[in-house]
């Protein structure tokens, strides 16, 4: 596994059993994604986006194939070093922004950081300095239900940054606001690759995003079907079709 | 310590839920310690009062049955009786027919020696040897009928056609019976035209060991007469008195069991209920990289939390409520119902296990769930 690539998957295939029948989610992929870089990965519904970053994430489990994460390889690790290696490596931002409702938005950003063996005070400072980075320093008393779509989303971006992880996957982060909001955490996104060069993974079905993003992997039927350069100009990374 | 916060937050997710969880454990625990008060303090009645040196003889027929008082002199002959004392059951009554407590007439010379761990001084013992109506009244009446020493009270006969009128001279604590009233027997024997004959003769022996050969030569001597005794030790002596409430104690303690079973049962619908709600977010969670097994003690901590909190309250309530029967009622040999500390820690034992087992099915499937498939349902 080269140490340049953030994400290296080998011949990746995902079957998933439904009731009698096998659904084939990814189909034998082979990519890499370079480190530092923004990438999207697109396509239509059922096309094996979402099982693609479930994988990257190490929620889910390749049937074959290798999935290598910031050169460590996941494919074999059992659930319990999984979740560790998630802690660590990977922050997590979903469609639905997926905050705890009883928790404040610095409660919410400073769970990831409850599994690390930081003082209170060391808790704290890495929250402030998290929600200040998403614009949300004067929000940290809030609970979810007090912000918005767009606010409540930077708050699970926070959560995602707070424990410093190897990567950043968004699934749909934009899936659910308003043009406006959506383009705002599309810029956030941005600021976070380039200030902290973070690699980010997104899915997403929005074709604005492509001006945001380095490279766009095309995935069709579960089988990687193109990576493109994104509108942002970078080239795109090697890829291996299957 | 750092996942407290967060286990109390979720306590609090739902407060009515909680709460009407919480009163539900309570009630249940509170029925639960009550019922199971009964025959625990039952036992420790019999443990607390009954000495391993005193016997009582009765008529072999039963209590309802008197036997002839020359018996103590016979009874006094046999080797290894230290004391022998003649008891007859008053059975009066205080204000009311409800006002009744065990009153008894014993002799008073040698009560001292009888019974020196009913916590009675040596002035008031002595007093009561000198006063013909002096008698001696446990704690539990004193307060229940707000009595004080150097109070004459007047007592009711039932079983016999007058009244005696006796004057407080002492109160026994220690081992003592907490709601008897002692008086004197010659004070009930004049009025009564002296019959010769009591209800219970009650023996003391040098040791305990010597009990069974004293009960066989006691019961042996008066084998074949008009009034055949039978010995026991005053442990199985009282413990007969408890032997008619043994159903009632065996019942009392099944349907404590049900009660908790029930409540079990409930506690886990809701726990389950709870934690299907939660199951999005506890993908979240274990998708930042919480282990199952922190997920799953969290769970269980806010289980346990919810059965505690309703076994505090339950418990609590049983104290009280037992404590204020115990004043209110202290006819009987089940006047004195206290729940026992080793009650109390059962009860509360009980009540974390209803809070562990009521959500460990629950919480263990949602701490194991494929977090793909939990993340689908959230979105």
């Amino acid at each position: 596994m080269d140490q340049k690539h953030a994400i290296d998957f080998e011949h990746v295939t995902r079957i998933y059993k439904r009731d009698e029948f096998e659904v084939r989610a990814l189909d034998d992929v082979t990519a890499q994604i370079a480190t530092g870089r923004f990438v999207a990965i697109m396509g239509p519904s059922g096309s094996g986006k979402t099982t693609m970053l479930n994988l990257i994430a190490g929620i889910d489990h390749a049937t074959s194939g290798r999935v290598a994460v910031g050169g460590e390889e996941i494919t074999g690790m059992k659930e319990r070093d999984l979740a560790g290696w998630r802690a660590r490596h990977i922050g997590l931002v979903f469609q639905f922004y997926n905050l705890i409702p009883v928790l404040t938005a610095f409660e919410n950003v400073e769970l990831p950081l409850l599994l690390t063996h930081l003082t209170k005070a060391e808790r704290r400072a890495h929250v402030e300095t998290a929600l200040k980075v998403v614009g949300l320093a004067d929000r940290m008393d809030h609970y979810p239900r007090q912000l918005s779509g767009g606010q409540e989303q930077r708050v699970a971006i926070a959560r995602a940054i707070v424990a410093d992880p190897t990567i950043i996957v968004a699934d749909e982060p934009t899936g659910d606001l308003d043009a406006k909001s959506a383009e705002e955490i599309l810029s956030l996104l941005v600021d976070l690759n380039r200030q902290f060069q973070k690699t980010i993974v997104m899915v997403t079905h929005d074709p604005r995003a492509e001006r945001y993003v380095d490279t766009v992997y095309r995935l069709d039927k579960g089988v990687l079907a193109g990576v493109e350069p994104g509108k942002r100009g970078a080239a795109p990374d090697a890829a291996a079709h299957a | 310590m750092k996942y407290a916060a967060l286990v109390l937050k979720n306590l609090v997710r739902s407060k009515r839920r909680t709460i009407l969880t919480v009163l539900s454990i309570g009630v249940s625990l509170f029925i639960f310690s009550a019922l199971v008060s009964v025959p625990t303090a039952a036992n420790q009645i019999l443990s607390d009062t009954a000495s391993s040196t005193r016997i009582a003889t009765h008529d072999k027929a039963g209590l309802a049955y008197p036997i002839p008082e020359a018996y103590k002199q016979r009874i006094m002959s046999v080797p290894h009786v230290e004391v022998v004392l003649a008891e007859s059951w008053f059975g009066g009554v205080y204000h009311e027919v409800y006002d009744e407590f065990p009153n008894l007439a014993v002799d008073p010379e040698q009560a001292d020696l009888m019974w020196p761990d009913y916590g009675i001084s040596k002035e008031q013992f002595e007093q009561f040897k000198k006063i013909r109506t002096a008698c001696l009244v446990g704690g539990d009446t004193m307060k229940r009928f707000h009595l004080h020493l150097g109070q004459q009270i007047q007592l009711r006969g039932t079983l016999y056609p007058f009244n005696v009128t006796l004057n407080i001279v002492g109160t026994f604590s220690g081992k003592a019976p907490p709601n008897f009233l002692l008086f004197r027997r010659d004070y009930l024997e004049e009025a009564a035209g002296r019959p010769g004959m009591v209800d219970n003769i009650w023996v003391k022996i040098d040791k305990p060991e010597n009990v069974p050969q004293v009960i066989a030569a006691i019961d042996e001597g008066f084998a074949n007469s008009s009034a055949e005794t039978l010995s026991e030790s005053e442990a199985a002596f009282i413990g007969s008195f408890m032997d008619q409430y043994r159903t009632f104690f065996r019942m009392a303690e099944l349907l404590g069991f049900i009660v908790v079973l029930m409540i079990g049962l409930v506690a886990a619908n809701t726990a389950a209920m709870s934690i299907r709600e939660r199951r999005g977010e506890i993908a979240v969670m274990r998708s930042i990289g919480f282990p199952s097994r922190t997920i799953l003690s969290m769970l269980l901590a806010e289980s346990i939390l919810i059965g505690l909190a309703g076994g505090i309250i339950g418990c609590g309530a049983a104290y009280i409520v037992l404590k204020v029967f115990s004043v209110g009622n202290a006819a009987g040999p089940l006047g004195s119902i206290h729940m026992q500390p080793a009650i109390a820690g059962e009860t509360l034992v009980v009540a974390a296990l209803i809070g562990l087992f009521s959500a460990i099915v629950p919480a263990s499937s949602a701490a194991r769930r494929n977090i793909v498939d939990a993340l689908r349902t959230v979105a």
